[in-house]
Formats: structure tokens, C-alpha cells, sequence
């Protein structure tokens, strides 16, 4: 009898190296790999996985976020489908859904994927991380041209020329509204569109860290570097090419904040 | 640094990577925290203060990164590759990669030239490890 079974683990032990693996195991690979970064092998993994299991939602899931990673919207929010086609409650799914929405600006979407994870998971801590981010947000659409945030004179557009090399001037109101911008009404509204986005996200993650409300900004690309400047109702972007000195673009930045809320009659 | 190019470096690396990074991050004077997280928001590192809950903070650093990304698509902009963003009490700095996003938690007195130049030798070498080397600034007055 010991034998026998000593046999059958070293037939097994043998064979498992022959076998292929089942789809649970390939799933649980990939997982590995995706929390340590590697992201080709675990997607490599993962379609293997699923093409033994087809309808398996962790499968899925995980081709999901890994869409996400390699920043593939489309086929992310797919997989999302296809998990929730499994599982119409699946809080990980909603969440993806609700995070894509994020991205598109379709906070009408973005919403009920929220709510309906907390619904059934209250204690979700992503979902209500962006939840409590969404909830105080309006939806707005900018208008293009210029709009006061009080009632006034209009804003003298030469008063608020942005410096030598400056570009791409725009200031909102911290609910999206369009105030004033240098550039054509198409651009203005996608600009402006950007700069609420990433001063209400930006104020989000402040918050959440404990560090106050959002005051500036610098955001640096290959090709130009973006100075921020906000208070709790207005936000100023300005854009410099990006060899600009980081002192400098402060130095007009602020000096074009404080034009702004001169012209517009308001305290910093 | 290892005289092995980081591209041939087996992806096994990676993980280890990531914590070395973030570990090099944290030693400098005033950085209270920082992560990796993926674009998904996975946490792949984190060491943040006590007060500041990882996945939350995590999930809106992704959406930061991801807002900075796609905007910059949007508008037709080159990708952004460092970010930082200041209130009364310190300053969030972000830095895109392959990976997903470097995050360091500054508090008011921090040397903000300083992370932004250990920032983006961080991102070089991170993008090294996934076989594009970057360029890493000689110091932090070269950035």
C-alpha cells in the first residue's frame, strides 16, 4: 500500500510538469505577476487562461486591469462588460466602469456604477474614495467666450496678456465655468474642460492626504510645462515651452493670478 | 547602480525595483510617503503615514495620472511626465511611467527641486527597467 502510493506521487509529481495548467492556477500566476509589475506575462497568462475557461469572470477581471495598464480603454471597459454580463454586482467591474467614465468626463455614467458598488459593498474604500471626489461636482458645460463669475464690466482682455512666451491662458471657474481664455472657443472649452478636471481631482487627493486645499500647480511634458494657480472659486492655467525656469513661469503666473482677480474684483 | 543594463534585467527585477525606488525617494529630508500604482490603480509599493489610507489615496493618484494622460491626448499634447501640485500643508508629486505612477508625499518644507530631480531619475530608471533607458539628469540643478 505504501508503495502504491509512493508510486502514484512520483506519477503525479512526473505528469504535472506534462500537464497543462487549469485555469484557476493561470488566473492565480497572472495575479502574482500583475502585483509585482509584470504585466506581458500576466496577460500572457491570462489569455491562456481564458481560452480553457471563456466565461470565467476572475479571467476576465484580470484582462481587464490589464487593459487598464497598458492604457487600452476600449478593450478594458469590454472585459468590465463581460464581468458584469457574470456578475451584475461585481463591485471590482463597477468600480472599472465607473473609473473609465471618470475619464471620458461622463459623470453621468460614472455615478451609477459608483452607487450601485456602495450599494451592495458600503465599505468599498476606491468607490467611495471617488464617490466622495464626484458627488460635489456640477455638471458643466463651458461656455465659450467669456464669463463673469459676478456681475460687472467685461474683463478687458489686454489687461490680462500672459507674458513673453506664455500660452495657452485660461481661467475657470473652479465648477468648470469658463471666465476668460487667449485661445479660439473650441480649444477654450477642451482647455478648460482639462484644467477643472485636474484642479477638482488634484483638491481630491490633496484633501485625502491631509495637506489643505489645492494652491498651485506644475505639470511638466516633453514639449511645454503648465503652471497652476487656484484659489477655492477660480483656476488659472498658463503654459510656457518647456525650457521655461520653474522661478520664472511662478513669477508670471502669479502675477497674471493676481491681474485676474483684480480685473475680476475678487480677493485672493 | 548595477552595471547591468537595466533592459536586460529579468522582469523578476521589477518588484524589487519598484521598492528600491520608493525606498531612495523616501530618504530624502520631508518626504512623508509615497507609491507606485498602477494606471489601474493597483498599489504595487506603498509606504505612506498612518493618516493616509493606501487604497483610497491610491485610487485618486491613478485617476490624477490618468486625467494628466488622457488630457494631454486630448488637447493634442506631448505626454506629461512629472506633475506636482502644492496646498498649505505640502505638496503631491507625480511622475508618469510604464508602470503606472510614481507618487511622493511632501510636507511644506520640502525641497520640491530636489523630488522633482530624484522624481525623474526615478522614471528613467523605471523605464529602463521596461527597456526603453531614459534619461537621468546629472543632478538636481541639471533638471
Amino acid at each position: 500500500m505504501g508503495l502504491l502510493r509512493l508510486l502514484t506521487r512520483i506519477w503525479d509529481a512526473i505528469t504535472s510538469f506534462t500537464r497543462p495548467p487549469n485555469p484557476a492556477t493561470l488566473f492565480r500566476r497572472a495575479d502574482l505577476y500583475r502585483q509585482g509589475g509584470r504585466f506581458e506575462e500576466a496577460a500572457e497568462l491570462v489569455a491562456q487562461g481564458l481560452r480553457l475557461a471563456p466565461n470565467n469572470g476572475v479571467g476576465h477581471l484580470l484582462s481587464a486591469y490589464l487593459h487598464l495598464a497598458f492604457r487600452q480603454i476600449g478593450p478594458a471597459k469590454s472585459e468590465f462588460q463581460a464581468v458584469l454580463a457574470l456578475d451584475p454586482y461585481h463591485p471590482r467591474a463597477l468600480l472599472g466602469l465607473a473609473k473609465i467614465a471618470l475619464e471620458e468626463r461622463d459623470l453621468a455614467s460614472c455615478r451609477p456604477f459608483l452607487d450601485k458598488a456602495l450599494q451592495i459593498y458600503p465599505d468599498f474604500p476606491e468607490a467611495k474614495a471617488l464617490q466622495d471626489m464626484v458627488s460635489s461636482w456640477t455638471v458643466t458645460s463651458p461656455v465659450s467666450g467669456q464669463r463673469l463669475i459676478q456681475a460687472g464690466p467685461p474683463i478687458q482682455a489686454e489687461k490680462l496678456k500672459p507674458p513673453a512666451g506664455g500660452r495657452e491662458f485660461v481661467l475657470t471657474q473652479a465648477d468648470g465655468t469658463l471666465v476668460f481664455s487667449q485661445q479660439g472657443d473650441k480649444d477654450a472649452e477642451d482647455l478648460a474642460g482639462h484644467v477643472t478636471q485636474v484642479y477638482r481631482i488634484a483638491s481630491a487627493t490633496l484633501k485625502r492626504a491631509g495637506l489643505g486645499a489645492l494652491r498651485r500647480g506644475i505639470v511638466q511634458a516633453a514639449t511645454e510645462t503648465t503652471f497652476f494657480r487656484s484659489n477655492d472659486r477660480l483656476i488659472l492655467a498658463l503654459s510656457f515651452p518647456q525650457d521655461v525656469k520653474v522661478g520664472f513661469g511662478l513669477l508670471e503666473t502669479d502675477k497674471l493670478w493676481t491681474n485676474s482677480l483684480r480685473e475680476l474684483g475678487v480677493r485672493a | 547602480m548595477s552595471a547591468e543594463p537595466a533592459a536586460t534585467r529579468p522582469a523578476a527585477v521589477r518588484a524589487r525595483e519598484f521598492r528600491r525606488i520608493l525606498a531612495e525617494m523616501l530618504k530624502i529630508d520631508r518626504v512623508r510617503g509615497g507609491l507606485v500604482v498602477a494606471a489601474d490603480g493597483l498599489v504595487i509599493t506603498s509606504s505612506l503615514p498612518r493618516t493616509v489610507a493606501v487604497e483610497p489615496f491610491a485610487a485618486l493618484t491613478a485617476t490624477l495620472g490618468r486625467e494628466l494622460e488622457v488630457g494631454a491626448d486630448r488637447l493634442k499634447r506631448t505626454p506629461f511626465q512629472t506633475a506636482l501640485f502644492s496646498a498649505d500643508d505640502g505638496t503631491v508629486f507625480l511622475g508618469s511611467s510604464p508602470v503606472g505612477f510614481v507618487v511622493v508625499l511632501g510636507d511644506r518644507e520640502v525641497n520640491v527641486g530636489l523630488v522633482q530631480w530624484a522624481l525623474r531619475k526615478a522614471l528613467a530608471t523605471l523605464e529602463g527597467t521596461w527597456g526603453q533607458p531614459g534619461r537621468i539628469p546629472a543632478s538636481p540643478e541639471a533638471s
